[in-house]
Parts: C-alpha cells; structure tokens; sequence
C-alpha cells in the first residue's frame, strides 16, 4: 500500500494569490499581507469586493483592483482625513461602497461565521446606515420588541491575512495577538491564506498549542518583511517614509490630477517585482534592517 | 488679545478637567486635542483611568511623561498596554460601557449633536465630498456612559443644521427622550468642544447651547461660525484658563512634541 502522507499547505506568494480570481469578495486582515496584495495588483485582479480599511485598501482601488468596498474606516493618515484614490473612486462613482460601521462588520462577519442569514446588533439604530446599505434592516426584536438592525452575512471568498508565524499544516500563531478584525475575517471566509515572516516546525506548534490563534488555515506564504510598508509585530516597525511617499503619490493623482508619481509607484513596486524577493530587493536591504526592532 | 497658550491646548485642558478619576476612556485616530487631554487628566487626577487607543489599554500614570503615540497598532503603542485586543473584545461587553468615556469628531456635527463620517452632498450615490466613515463610532456612541464632540475648527461647515447622513446618533431630532425612545442605553453627547467654544446640550430639547466661550472670543464670533441658532443662557461663561500647573504639565510631560502649540483657532 501506498504510505500517506499529511499534506503540507505551504505555497509560493503566486500560487496562493491565484486563488483570488477578479470578482470575488476578500478580506484583508491586519496588518496587510502586502506580498499577496501586491501580487493581485500584479496580476490584475479586477472587479473585487474588498473588505478592508486604510492605506492598503487604498491602494488595491488605486491600481484598479476594486469594484465594491466593504469598510468602515478609509481614513489616510499622514495629514490627509480621507484615504485619496478611495475617496477620489467613490466622489467619481466609479465604485460602491457597502457602508457599514465596526460593530456592524463584525456581526456580518459572525453571521457568516454561524451560517445565519442575520445576526442583531444595535450599533447603528437611528441613524443613516440601513438608509445609505438597505442590506441593513430595521427590525423588531421578537423578544421584547426593542428596535434593532438585522445584518446580513458578510462572506469572503478568501481571506488574506499576515501573521508571525505557521507550520507547514496551516497553525497560526501570531505574535502578540491576533491583528484587529484577523479571527472574525478567518472565521467567516471559505478559504483563508495566511502569510507570515517563518515558517515554524509542526514539533514547534505542538510543544505550545496554546500559542496557535488559528488553526488549520488553508495556505501558508512564507513572507518575510511580506507585511512591509506596514509593521509585523515582533519583527519590524512600520515604514513610514514609504507610505508618506505612497501618500503623496496619490494624493497627487486624486486631488490634483498629477498619477505620473502613483504610477510610478504601482509600476515599480508593485507590478514590476514579480516575486515578493523582488520587491524586498527594490526596497533595498539598507531600509529594512533600519526597521528591524521591536 | 494676549494669550500664552493655543486654543488646542484650553480644549484639552477643559476635557481633562471633565475627566474622572476611574473613567475609562476610549480614544480613535486624529484627535490630537483628545490624546492630549486623557493623558493630562491621567498624570494630574486619575491614577485609576484606563486609556484605551485603538486596541491597546493601558495604565501609565506611573511613567513621567506619556508621549503621544504616532500610530495605534504596532509595538510602539502596544508596549505601553497591559491588554491589546481586536474588534471582538472591543465590541464585547457592551453592557459595561455606561462607565465608558468616548470621543468624536465630525465632517458635520448638527444643532443634536449627531455627527457625519460619511460624506457631505444630497445624493449618496454622488457625494460632493466623502468622509472616512463612521469606524466605530455608532456602536460606541451607542453604549458608553457619555461622550464629547471634540472639534478641530468651528465653522458653518461643520457645525451644520442637520447632518445630510447620520453616522452617530446624539439626540436625533431633540428632546430629552430621544435616545430612550430607540432603546440606546448610551449617555449620549456631554459637552461638544470646539476652538471657539464649549457647548452643551439643553435638558428638556437638547438643542445644542452655548456653554462658555474661550477667553476672548464674543458671544457674535460664534454664532456667525455656527450654521444653526445656537441657545444661548444668560449670562455666558467664560472657559476658564489653564493654570501654569496645568500647562507645565501638559508641555512637559504630554504634548512633548507641541502638536497643540502648533495649532490655530482654525485647527
């Protein structure tokens, strides 16, 4: 008889990012998983509904990835209020919002999770949410009658998230904690790639179960510096020189209708490294071992 | 008018002068002023606050000085905290948060105290202007025991009739039992601090009402920034000054960068 072995799940940043197919829904955790993120943008994934917030959904809407978002903050940082190509694509209408709120995310998210067609919350009751996303419903608890918002499930089709370490049969360990929304976007997707900045051995996961935070995840991208311009916890600080320069590149394009420096940015970070090596290369070792602290 | 301290800095100081000893104080991205004012009321009066940024919770009181963290999540900010936790504890527990102390701005505050981060323009689907959105604004406006509308500018911009989309509920469209009427256990809206002024909310409406002015701002500089009749008692206070103690401290010990001393009346 054949001997059969446990499959490891350990896949290259190509391979894994081809599970994303345009049109899906993903979800991506926090920090970013920038190598698989950058890997989309290469491809040219288009037509996608992201569930996201911040600089790193800015820029998959910037390089055209996106059709719908799913956030609750597009906030920019850096002294702009409002993430630039988000706000530039929704002013110009050339994609959707699904509005929602944090408390409202989550319970969609949990919803999915539970396989419920919708789960209560209150956050929201009174004001303009279920008007702007009639996906949101007002309804009446059949308990005590009290006036709440039904919200319906919010499903990825695959989550992408980063995180410290994995062995090679998916055990997520991260350093730290879990990142924001991370378990709530694993709980609720059909399929879930983690990245993450060491592969760990199985032997290393079993000598501490108590320290896995995911288990079983269906990929896992060796990334190291993979979450860069953002921080990993544990491992390095975040660039802020870089996003600052990400910032200003489009800011330029949305507000002042000059894309030649966000283009410049897309083309040489994100499009022309064909593997997340590259990218760390383009970068340059000097301004990653400057962020080695923490 | 002669003045050793900005407008940024009295906000903080008369937020931190509000704050309890014991409160705990929940505080999101981009408010300076309200990053300022927690960690003041922290080091001058409240040994048992718990600051919570973003996912991180922490006590400081015992350390000098309590520089303004840049960012919320990485270990910059979280070697400070005793607990970090992600949405799911943050959203936990609501039922405790009548002791919860919350804090919000606004792309539009209305003459109610609801606030806009969503977008300005009559048609959702062609904003003139779009926010960042609500964060998690309407679930915590919800629940925490009180809240403060904290303001960089005072303009009719901002300080509008009715917000053209609610992302946090304050009082509605008035009345002391609006919030009671939707079932939100919430305090609701205290105080809504602004560069020019402090406003409150009157018992039996909650109109928005003028509270005190800023030293040296007229009852007319207001209202002509203000985009509804603002009530008004008889007669108006006037904010009272930081102590030297109060801005040493706030200096030396908070606000080391002088991001408040930088500001303007414009923010």
């Amino acid at each position: 008889m054949e001997p059969v072995e446990r499959q490891k799940r350990i896949l290259d940043e190509t391979d894994a990012a081809a599970w994303v197919e345009s049109g899906m829904t993903i979800a991506v955790g926090s920090p970013p998983p920038m190598a698989l993120l950058r890997q989309l943008i290469r491809r040219g994934v288009s037509d996608l509904t992201v569930i996201d917030s911040g600089l790193s959904l800015d820029l998959l809407i910037a390089a055209g990835c996106v059709r719908k978002v799913v956030s609750y903050y597009a906030g920019g940082g850096f002294g702009v209020a409002v993430a630039p190509s988000f706000r530039r694509a929704v002013e110009q209408g050339e994609i959707e919002v699904w509005e929602c709120e944090e408390g409202i995310l989550a319970t969609g998210l949990q919803a999915a999770a539970q396989a419920l067609p919708f789960l209560p919350w209150r956050g929201g009751v009174g004001t303009s949410l279920p008007e702007v996303n009639p996906d949101l419903k007002i309804m009446a608890d059949p308990i005590s009658g009290e006036t709440l918002i039904a919200v319906p499930p919010v499903k990825p089709d695959v989550t992408l998230l980063h995180a410290a370490t994995a062995d090679p049969y998916g055990n997520v360990q991260h350093l730290g904690g879990p990142g924001w929304l991370d378990l709530f976007l694993h709980r609720a997707a059909d399929r879930t790639i983690v990245q993450v900045e060491r592969v760990i051995a199985n032997e290393d996961t079993r000598a501490n179960p108590w320290a896995t935070t995911i288990p079983s995840v269906d990929a896992v991208v060796r990334a190291p510096y993979g979450a860069h311009p953002y921080y990993s916890r544990g491992f390095y600080v975040q660039d802020q020189d870089h996003l600052q320069a990400y910032v200003k590149a489009a800011s330029a394009a949305a507000r002042d209708n000059r894309p030649d420096d966000l283009a410049r940015y897309l083309a040489a970070y994100c499009r022309e490294p064909a593997t997340h090596a590259d990218y760390l290369e383009r970068v340059g070792i000097k301004r990653l071992l400057s962020l080695y602290e923490y | 008018m002669s003045q050793d301290y900005t407008p940024q800095e009295l906000m903080a100081v008369f937020i931190a002068r509000d704050l309890r000893d014991g409160d705990v104080l929940r505080v999101g991205v981009a408010m300076p002023v309200v990053e300022a004012a927690v960690r003041l009321a922290h080091v001058m009066h409240g040994p048992n606050m718990e600051l919570i940024f973003l996912g991180t919770r922490m006590n400081v009181a015992h350390l000098h000085s309590l520089p303004m963290p840049a960012f919320g999540w990485d270990r910059r900010v979280v070697r400070w905290a005793e607990s970090y936790s992600d949405t799911g504890h943050r959203f936990d527990r609501v039922k405790d948060w009548d002791k919860h102390v919350f804090f919000i701005g606004g792309v539009q505050v209305d003459r109610f105290g609801n606030s806009n981060l969503i977008g300005v323009g009559p048609d959702y689907r062609h904003l003139r202007f779009r926010g960042p959105g609500p964060v998690g604004t309407a679930t915590l406006t919800t629940h925490v025991g009180r809240y403060y509308i904290v303001l960089n500018s005072h303009t009719p911009r901002t300080l509008v009739e009715r917000c053209d989309y609610v992302s946090a509920f304050g009082w509605g469209t008035g009345g002391a039992d609006a919030r009671r009427r939707l079932g939100l256990p919430g305090g609701g809206p205290r105080y809504c601090v602004t560069p020019l002024c402090v406003m409150d909310f009157a018992e039996d409406d909650k109109h928005m009402r003028l509270h005190a002015l800023h030293p040296g701002v007229s009852q007319d500089d207001v209202q002509g920034q203000t985009g509804f009749d603002l009530t008004t008692p008889e007669p108006v206070a006037t904010t009272l000054q930081p102590t030297p103690e109060e801005l040493h401290v706030l200096r030396t010990r908070v606000d080391l960068a002088g991001l408040l001393r930088r500001s303007t009346r414009e923010g």
